[in-house]
């Protein structure tokens, strides 16, 4: 057997396993219910991931031209919930 | 003929359509503008880089359901920049190569959001115009909340069909024949000397923000992008040869990149303080992988103004061809196969960032009212930030570069009204 076939079995055995912690962890996301009148804080502005701000925006438009890579950044999202 | 009119009315038709919607819209809520300018500055002996980045962005709710926004931003750039690139081994004068430049980038986005629910769909176009770049981009978005909205999904994808302009060398030339731009002049007009290269862009993304407790949340992000085209800096010349002898930057055509983003906030309510801690992984097939890990805290420290101080740590491995100097040498300095590269961004870095932002928030007090008869609330923000770059094995003719410490500020303005 090669060394890359042997590779590609790791990644293989290891699929499982991954497809498992996902499955747990959106398993333990329905558990998790917060009631809208328990949001009071979650709805402040400093608790809220957002899209990226025209500022925030300028300072990652300067990062990317700065650095080899990109991506990954905030989207939005959390907040009260309430709309 | 009566077609012919028919489809000259068009434009009419949909200006009056607009009014219509906006007129509907100018009952209630309204409308939403953002100004802001970011200020960057690298200070330099030989190469100093200014960049001023005004934008302005309008929302307006049309009805319940649906929303326009228009955004412009430009990009005014100047500075002076080594064209030339040459390692420890190199015996051509880099630094003196320095040459000034200065243009301006102008980017307009006309885009619409549809609610339902718990769900919405965006879309939008951007045009963006430089001298010697020009970009077309497609956008849309998606996402839904469920679970008791403590589950947000969003989706979105990117297509953009950008164009380079270069000097006029054919595909069938040697990439070590091909010559850099020295200016923009003449492109994107039928100027022989001049050609248009395609860039292809495909973009994707998938957010999960997941609300845990009434002081804790987290989110997910996973981002792909794939670029197809000539990915080079038309400007940048490398010495390729002990001579002295120089091409332009030789790239691969195609780059596919992958990141993963995990970031979580929690309310501590000892110190009044919401902390955000996320960390980013990045791959791609250039062979960079890089690893981004930012803190951030915020609160108030007036019920109207709220204060944020961050810090953020990056660090890369160098793209699988970069080599700082590719005239000889094995393996540290030297060939590295058929691409050759003068970009610093591919070198192997790490980089700090420590910044804070302060943002005051005006309301108009009882519910209706406006501020300076305008404004239902409005916020400004301040930021300033500085970003120190470490670049390992990165010379200019074997001397570290100075330009590696920058400075940027912003200021923004938001008002609803």
């Amino acid at each position: 057997m090669t060394m890359g076939n042997s590779q590609n079995l790791d990644r293989a055995s290891r699929l499982p396993l991954l497809l498992l912690v996902v499955w747990l962890v959106l398993l333990g996301a329905g558990c998790a219910t917060v009631r809208p009148e328990q949001r009071a804080i979650l709805a402040d502005p400093t608790m809220q991931f957002d899209a990226p701000s025209p500022e925030q925006a300028a300072l990652d438009h300067t990062l990317d031209n700065r650095e080899g890579s990109t991506g990954g950044g905030s989207v939005k999202g959390g907040g009260c919930g309430c709309n | 003929m009566r077609e012919r009119a028919a489809l000259r009315r068009l434009p009419g038709v949909g200006l009056c359509l607009v009014i219509l919607l906006l007129g509907g819209a100018a009952r209630a809520q309204v409308a939403s503008l953002d100004v802001s300018s970011a200020f960057f500055l690298e200070p330099s002996a030989h190469s100093q880089l200014t960049v001023i980045n005004p934008s302005a962005k309008l929302n307006v709710v049309a009805a319940d359901w649906l929303s326009f926004q228009g955004n412009y931003e430009a990009d005014i750039v100047s500075g002076a920049s080594e064209s030339l690139k040459g390692g420890r081994l190199s015996n051509v004068d880099i630094v003196t190569s320095a040459t000034n430049f200065s243009d301006a980038r102008h980017a307009v986005t006309g885009g619409f959001t549809v609610t339902r629910a718990a769900t919405h769909l965006s879309g939008s176009y951007t045009y963006g115009t430089e001298h010697d770049y020009r970009s077309n981009g497609f956008a849309l978005s998606a996402g839904t909340d469920f679970l008791q909205k403590n589950t947000q999904i969003e989706l979105s994808y990117g297509r953009g069909f950008d164009q380079v302009c270069t000097t006029a060398f054919s595909a069938a030339d040697a990439p070590s024949a091909r010559l850099a731009l020295d200016n923009s002049n003449g492109c994107f007009t039928d100027d022989k000397k001049r050609a248009a290269r395609a860039i292809s862009l495909n973009n994707f993304q998938v957010g999960w923000t997941q609300i845990w407790t009434p002081q804790f949340a987290t989110q997910f992000v996973l981002s792909a992008a794939l670029q197809h085209g000539f990915l080079g800096n038309p400007y940048r010349s490398v010495v390729i040869a002990s001579a002295g002898d120089q091409a332009l930057e030789n790239h691969p055509e195609n780059r596919a990149r992958g990141a993963i983003g995990v970031r979580g906030k929690y309310y501590a309510r000892g110190l009044q303080t919401a902390f955000t801690a996320g960390a980013r992984l990045y791959r791609d097939t250039w062979a960079i992988f890089g690893q981004t890990y930012e803190l951030d805290a915020e609160r108030y420290v007036l019920p109207w103004l709220r204060l944020l101080v961050r810090g953020r740590y990056y660090t890369q491995t160098g793209a699988l061809f970069w080599s700082d100097d590719y005239t000889g040498g094995e393996p540290e300095s030297g060939p590295r196969g058929q691409y050759w590269s003068g970009d610093r961004e591919l070198s192997p870095l790490s980089s700090y960032l420590v910044g804070e932002r302060a943002i005051a928030t005006l309301e108009g007090g009882r519910p209706g009212a406006r501020i300076a008869g305008l404004f239902l609330s409005c916020n400004a923000s301040v930021g300033f930030d500085v970003l120190k770059t470490n670049l390992r094995d990165f010379t200019l003719g074997g001397r570290k570069p100075d330009d590696t410490l920058a400075l940027l500020g912003t200021l923004g303005f938001n008002g609803e009204f």
